[in-house]
């Protein structure tokens, strides 16, 4: 935020608002949810100190909360080890040092971590007071003994408000906005009365199409549609603010303008304006995000309106930042200097109100005392009587003689925080009386000083301890995979799915039905970045990672023949939806249709929702069904070829991909998933998405790499590709022969149901159709078992169902209407293999992991890794992060439970009818999730890998920095060895015994919590 | 087995009992702390579904017993209390009206319980919330099934507390827990309504039997203020105008509940209460008028307001609200069959349509058509609009703002005059200079004090002060005579004259 201060303040604010991009949430409108990294803007940094960053600006835990930590201790899921590991990792030095005698600094660490976190003593009073005398209490007085001598003396209550107070007032514009200081002095939070006044204006000019009239100012910016609107409202005259609304009519059209006068009257230094508006912004985290990101994307909305069915879409309402922060520090001000007025009789300016306080230490110190101090109840009620006397506006007289026991209270509570710390850390050491009367004061000294400087390292160790619990469990069993010789039939078939930890479990399973499939992962786009638009889509939408911008589009196109059909099917379509539209809209808005169509579709709407609630399976199945009949089914094809090269369309994307092109993507796709060689007779490429019911987070659950969308279209078009005679012939001057016995089918696997939807298999020639009858057939019996895998983590499943009950549960969960969680997601992925499958195939990874193909053997330069680790690398990350935060502070990085939410302006949700707007994941989808970094195993010389991240800063960024952590599998001798960002490459050695099973079932069957990895003996046949 | 069906609508009680009686096992579950876990959330599911689905059962049956034994009408099933010649009864009304709105209650009630179980799995709430939702399947059909006005009230009040701990489901949030102290608030002055009417009735007519109230033949006058306690009741239920503010507060809680309470079946309430009261109403033409006006203005300002919504929730509860509006004009205007049938019709659909409000994304694919040029381009009326013609706020600056400043009066004095005579804790101070350890403060501390002091005194003086206190000198004397005595006893001249002295007694 530093900013030249010559520049006219108009610059310095676009300034201003550029930084405001890293740090303020940056999710799309929700029907465009991609998972990104939730910290992206501090990605620069180190992890740990983006996650402080991000700690001190939001006031989010960037951590999980250390008792989670603690409770993996005690569940055995972090070891002792783990921790000493972790210490050095953090790079935590002298650790064999001692610090009192026969005390090592790595013993009082661990004793420290063990003990919990210092924050949860708030409970100590109650705790000593309890009638069980535990040997924590005898341990106590001897404690506070020790810390009693090593405190600094009390001051004088004067000299403490005084502190406190210039340290309160130093924070505005640094860490806080007025605001915040005057909850401290008061108790009352103005941001409640600005969020609900702002609101409803906001969410009325950035609204995509909810609400039928617009404010009639909204092409003007957002500036002056509230202008507009709130000089002639009334509720300012109602919130005992008369005056304002002139003010408001009277003020300058330029936001810039009543921005600075608003700032100069807050703030006469200039120097804190932009920290100012820093904090300011993220005081509404969710609905400053969205407008700055509806700011930073002005193509949006006009995409959003081009896209509508009809002629209702007015001009989109221009959105700029500057708009917002205007009418933010307007009413900032305004309802400060009122708060102000009845905390001190007159509206006084931020300076005026630091010199009246300094004047009155008794009165801040009590009212500090009480919205910020955790007082006893006498205190309290003392406290609360004096402040609530003055606010109504009677003389008090009290200040001053309650000061000095409030002043005693707080500084007690800091000395008894002290001795409690200490009395904890030696129960943990196992310390006796007889230890602790060894000890002096110095030694406790020692030892407090100790524990303080851990402190802000504390969750950083446990997350790293966390880590490497499961790192070492993947890589003995890396190792003891490797071991094994492995032999696997001639393939019958080739299947490449989704690098998706979800596919794991698909794959391992088809693998485990059909020992002669070989499975392959790639980024789901299946390197055909384009523009797709099927036969009854309205617009196109891109199919490929958020970061590239496709110069191709694809349509789906009636198949020769079928065109009179195709327009009957899109006439009675468009009739369907046209009347489904015509019974919502008007039964919300319209006066005369609305009660009709209410008293029509009373009835049917009733035996619906009971319908759906009895059997919401076969009601989606008959839904469909029904549809299709009235819809009429067209026969389709996907329009690959571009019919003259450089045909385009609108803004220069070009319609179909020419040979060329085509030539390039099906040649990189398969070098870069090693599939060179060795064709089975059919290849079959699957892409996936979800589906679910009632649920605004629906994209969530799609395919990361294709934009939050479903991948099947990609799958289509690239099988379409390379079954093209012209392109097979062109492959074959580049080395890669694939024979004609050989034929490419696609398909799309539903992550929800666990279904399958094939395309184009009529066209399939007749000799392969004996293959594809046996190949559909082994990939629904996979699809059936990972159901009934996915089945032990839900529940309300069956306990240990047979494949049909699981697959008949999964397919009523993903139609129910009331199911908060149809399918579990990404949570609880941990790792990403890119390699050969001969170095996971014959694992169980409980769906942990994501798995991309990659030859090492093809590709003695890196060329190929480099690419993979480019475009895998920041799509699993971003999952990988997205559901970290999410998980360790739902409240603040993620969006909290989804029963209260509340779609707004078909963007966001809010909780209730008046909250902030909630970003992140919903907690349903978070809550089993083990929240630590992705760690990415590559196939590949530590020493090539070093040369890649010399290459690339990207992954400089990401792996240097440590938001992800990478690991190195020689392709030759199978040794690991790890990259710490301080040490380099670290070989690792370690245990590699596994227990072993015949088949996943064997090792899943019953269980319901998380699972290490076993070998499957069944699939080393 | 169709003449058991005819003794069936005596157990017409258990209707709203079984839900009661899931809602007081679950809350007793969750007091004796055996609800926690996912284990524990199929029992408490399970017993609000089946309390739910076998409501449903028997007024189906009920239902059915119709077509041959013809509407059973109204039932006494036992006197709650009586006093001289009124009595208060458990009784039942079953008619059309109340059979088929209680049963079409019934069955979205079972299968909103139904989708929260699922939809609410793991919740921190969860059982709390299901006991809260029995309590309000309970309440609903009190107030539908009543035969009496006692009854209905009892019902109504059930009704309104269920709704304002379900708005307080998340009392984390500070908004939440305001806005249901808002709802409750602004309820309570149609229970005033309510109470008014019923005493009048008990005062006027002597009964509160509703085929006694609707029949008696009362002056025009006193009916017209009978009545008027009712009507605002109703108004209030509904949320008509002037209290429609409260109902879009109320959509704090989770979306089932927002559905079943204020899209579906709680809003309709005041709509069947006049319904009920049909018979008063056709006597007083000006009282239906002033119906028909509120519920023209109501569904004016309602669909004014829907316009300029932007989210879900608010959008369809203006919709709601515009056409319950509409029911009071029909019964305004005298077509109280119309009123009934849309009101189970919109029922049955907003149950569905707020069910599926986060589907909304998916559900529409367009902006709707704006309103006409004429008002799309007025300002004025936009920002009204938007701000909901200010009721919210006039509503907390002429309700709840005097009743602050009285609980602020209240407050005053008690911290002043009642605190301090009761006494505080740690406020204490020594009465008596030499004993520091006794402090108190306020009257009874120092009633007590004075009266420990005082047996203190008579102790001090009367035993404790050592020797030669008066006390021990008057014991002594005791204790030296009565040795005497029992020396000059245990001597055998003395001991001969009691033999013999007992002797000449029993002789």
């Amino acid at each position: 935020m530093q900013a030249n201060h010559e520049l006219p303040l108009r610059q310095r604010l676009q300034h201003w608002i550029e930084h405001l991009t890293h740090i303020l949430p940056a999710q799309a409108p929700i029907r465009d949810f991609v998972h990104h990294n939730t910290l992206h803007g501090f990605q620069h940094l180190p992890f740990a100190q983006a996650l402080a960053a991000a700690q001190r600006l939001t006031g989010a835990q960037a951590y999980w909360p250390e008792d989670r930590f603690l409770a993996e201790y005690s569940a055995g899921r972090i070891t002792r080890a783990d921790l000493c590991g972790a210490l050095e990792d953090v790079g935590l030095a002298e650790l064999e040092s001692e610090i009192v005698p026969g005390l090592t600094r790595r013993d009082l660490l661990l004793a420290t971590l063990l003990a919990g976190s210092p924050v949860s003593h708030q409970a100590q009073p109650g705790y000593l007071k309890s009638e069980r005398t535990t040997p924590l209490e005898q341990l106590f007085p001897r404690c506070s003994q020790l810390t009693a001598e090593t405190s600094i003396a009390p001051t004088d209550w004067r000299e403490l408000a005084a502190e406190r107070w210039q340290m309160l007032c130093d924070e505005v514009g640094v860490s806080c906005t007025l605001r915040r200081l005057l909850e401290h002095l008061s108790g009352e939070d103005v941001l409640e009365t600005v969020r609900s006044i702002l609101q409803r204006h906001l969410a009325a000019h950035l609204d995509l199409g909810f609400a039928a009239w617009r404010n009639p100012a909204c092409s003007n910016g957002f500036f002056a549609a509230w202008k507009a609107s709130a000089s002639f409202d009334l509720a300012w005259e109602l919130d005992e603010l008369p005056g304002v609304r002139d003010e408001i009519h009277d003020l300058p059209d330029d936001p810039v303008l009543v921005l600075e006068t608003e700032l100069r009257s807050l703030l006469p230094d200039e120097a804190l304006w932009p920290g100012y508006l820093e904090r300011l912004a993220l005081e509404l985290p969710g609905w400053s995000g969205m407008f700055l990101w509806r700011d930073r994307h002005p193509d949006f909305a006009s995409a959003a309106a081009g896209s509508a069915h009809s002629a209702n879409s007015v001009a989109p309402a221009p959105v700029d930042m500057v708009d917002y922060l205007a009418v933010r520090i307007f009413l900032e001000r305004h309802l400060c200097a009122e708060l102000i007025r009845r905390l001190t009789g007159a509206p006084l300016a931020f300076t005026d109100l630091q010199a009246y306080y300094q004047g009155q230490p008794a009165e801040f110190l009590v009212r500090y005392a009480l919205h910020s101090a955790n007082l006893p109840e006498d205190l309290q009620a003392a406290a609360a009587g004096l402040c609530a006397a003055s606010a109504d506006g009677r003389e008090v007289s009290g200040w001053a003689a309650l000061a000095p026991s409030l002043a005693a209270h707080l500084l007690a509570d800091q000395a008894t925080a002290r001795a409690w710390q200490l009395a904890r850390l030696a129960e943990q050491l196992a310390w006796g009386e007889a230890e602790l009367l060894a000890l002096d004061a110095a030694g406790a000294g020692r030892l407090l000083a100790e524990v303080d400087a851990i402190a802000p390292l504390r969750s950083q160790v446990w997350l790293a301890a966390y880590e490497a619990h499961y790192r070492e469990q993947l890589f003995g069993a890396l190792t003891a995979n490797a071991r094994h010789i492995h032999r696997w039939p001639q393939p019958s078939a080739q299947v490449v799915m989704c690098m998706d930890d979800r596919e794991e479990g698909t794959r391992r399973h088809l693998e485990e039905v059909a020992p002669d499939i070989q499975t392959f992962g790639a980024a789901g786009f299946f390197g055909v970045a384009m523009y797709w638009q099927g036969v009854d889509d309205a617009a196109r939408s891109a199919l490929c990672p958020v970061v590239v911008t496709p110069e191709h589009a694809v349509r789906e196109m009636p198949r020769p023949g079928n065109e009179a059909a195709q327009a009957a099917h899109t006439r009675r379509r468009e009739t369907r939806l046209r009347w489904r539209e015509r019974l919502y809209q008007g039964t919300r808005r319209q006066a005369l249709a609305g009660p009709l169509l209410t008293a029509v579709a009373g009835a049917p709407a009733l035996l619906t929702l009971a319908a759906a609630s009895l059997a919401p399976a076969w009601l989606a199945d008959t839904g469909r069904r029904w549809r299709q009949q009235f819809d009429g089914r067209v026969r389709t094809e996907v329009a690959v070829s571009a019919a003259v090269a450089g045909e385009a369309v609108a803004d220069a994307v070009q319609k179909g991909f020419s040979d060329a092109e085509q030539l390039a993507r099906v040649e990189g796709f398969l070098r870069t998933i090693g599939l060179t060689e060795d064709f089975a007779p059919l290849v079959l490429i699957l892409g996936h998405g979800s589906g679910s019911r009632n649920n605004p987070h629906l994209s969530a659950y799609d395919c990361g790499a294709c934009s939050g969308r479903h991948g099947g279209p990609n799958a289509r078009v690239f099988a379409a590709m390379a079954n093209r005679r012209a392109v097979r012939e062109q492959l074959i001057g580049r080395g890669i022969v694939i024979p004609d016995s050989c034929y490419f089918v696609a398909a799309e696997h539903h992550t929800g149901d666990d279904s399958v939807e094939w395309y184009d298999l009529d066209q399939v020639p007749d000799a392969w159709q004996e293959k594809l009858d046996t190949l559909l057939a082994q990939l629904a019996d996979a699809c059936r078992l990972h159901a009934v895998e996915r089945c032990r983590r839900l529940a309300s499943a069956p306990p240990r169902p047979t494949p049909w009950q699981a697959k008949q549960h999964v397919a009523g969960r993903v139609a129910d209407l009331a199911q908060a969680r149809p399918e579990l997601g990404h949570a609880t992925n941990a790792a990403a293999f890119i390699g050969r499958r001969s170095m996971s195939r014959g694992l169980f990874l409980d769906r942990r992991v994501f798995l991309i193909s990659y030859d090492p053997a093809s590709d003695p330069d890196g060329g190929i890794v480099e690419r993979i680790l480019l475009a895998a690398g920041p799509v699993g990350a971003g999952i990988a992060l997205e559901y970290y935060f999410s998980t360790v502070d739902n409240e603040r990085f993620g969006c909290g439970s989804k029963v209260t939410h509340n779609l707004t302006g078909l963007f966001g949700v809010m909780e209730g009818a008046d909250s902030d707007l909630r970003t992140g994941l919903p907690w349903q989808m978070v809550e089993i999730h083990e929240p630590m970094r992705l760690l990415v195993v590559v196939e590949q010389t530590p020493a090539q890998l070093t040369q890649i991240l010399g290459r690339q800063p990207e992954l400089q960024e990401l792996v240097g920095n440590g938001w992800i952590n990478l690991a190195a599998q020689d392709p030759s001798t199978a040794a690991l060895s790890r990259y710490c960002p301080r040490r380099g490459w670290l070989p690792w050695s370690g245990e590699a015994v596994l227990p072993q099973v015949a088949k996943s079932i064997d090792w899943f069957a019953g269980e319901s919590g998380p699972l290490a990895p076993a070998l499957l003996r069944g699939a080393l046949a | 087995m169709i003449e058991l069906l005819r003794d069936l609508a005596d157990l017409v009680w258990l209707v709203p009992a079984l839900p009661l009686l899931a809602a007081v096992l679950v809350g007793c579950r969750q007091l004796l702390g055996g609800a926690s876990g996912d284990a524990a959330e199929r029992l408490t599911a399970g017993l609000s579904e089946l309390a739910a689905l076998a409501a449903l059962l028997l007024l189906v049956l009920i239902d059915l017993s119709v077509i041959w034994h013809g509407w059973p009408g109204h039932r006494v099933i036992g006197t709650w209390f009586a006093a001289a010649n009124w009595h208060g009864n458990l009784s039942f009304l079953l008619d059309a009206l109340a059979l088929s709105v209680a049963t079409l209650s019934a069955l979205i009630g079972w299968l909103v319980v139904r989708f929260s179980a699922t939809y609410l799995h793991r919740e921190a709430g969860f059982h709390r919330y299901f006991m809260v939702l029995c309590l309000f399947l309970a309440g609903i059909q009190c107030v539908l099934l009543a035969g009496n006005g006692l009854l209905l009230f009892v019902g109504w009040e059930m009704c309104g507390i269920a709704s304002f701990l379900l708005i307080g489901y998340a009392w984390q949030r500070p908004l939440a827990t305001g806005n249901a102290l808002f709802a409750f608030i602004t309820n309570r002055t149609g229970d005033a309504g309510l109470l008014f009417s019923l005493g009048l009735a008990a005062y006027w007519v002597g009964s509160f039997e509703w085929p006694v109230l609707l029949a008696v033949p009362l002056p025009l006058v006193d009916l017209r203020v009978l009545v008027l306690g009712f009507a605002v009741a109703a108004l209030v239920k509904s949320a008509q105008l002037p209290f429609t503010p409260w109902i879009l507060r109320a959509l704090e809680g989770p979306t089932p509940s927002s559905a079943i309470f204020y899209g579906s079946v709680m809003v309709h309430a005041g709509v069947f209460l006049l319904l009920r009261l049909e018979p008063m109403l056709a006597q007083l033409p000006d009282v239906l008028a002033g119906l028909l006006l509120v519920g023209l203005l109501t569904s004016a300002y309602a669909w004014l307001c829907g316009l300029v919504q932007t989210d879900v929730k608010s959008g369809l509860m203006f919709a709601t609200v515009f056409q319950v509006g509409l029911m009071f004009v029909a019964i305004g205007l005298g077509w109280t069959t119309l009123a009934t049938v849309h009101l189970c019709l919109h029922m049955a659909w907003r149950a569905w349509q707020f069910l599926l409000a986060p589907s909304w994304l998916v559900l529409t694919r367009d902006r709707p058509a704006p309103p006409p040029a004429w008002l799309r381009r007025n300002q004025w009326l936009y920002t009204a609009a938007l701000q909901r013609f200010w009721l919210d706020k006039l509503g907390v600056t002429l309700l709840a703002g005097p009743t602050e400043a009285i609980a602020r009066d209240v407050r005053a004095l008690e911290e002043n005059f009642i605190d301090r005579a009761i006494g505080e804790p740690g406020r204490g101070r020594p009465i008596l200079p030499e004993r520091p350890l006794v402090c108190v403060d306020g009257w009874p501390g120092r009633l007590l004090a004075s009266a420990s002091e005082m047996l203190q005194r008579v102790e001090n003086r009367l035993l404790l002060r050592g020797r030669g206190g008066v006390a021990e000198r008057l014991l002594r004397d005791a204790g030296r005579w009565l040795r005497t005595l029992e020396e000059l006893l245990e001597q055998p001249r003395y001991l001969m004259m009691a033999v013999m002295v007992t002797f000449v007694v029993i002789l």
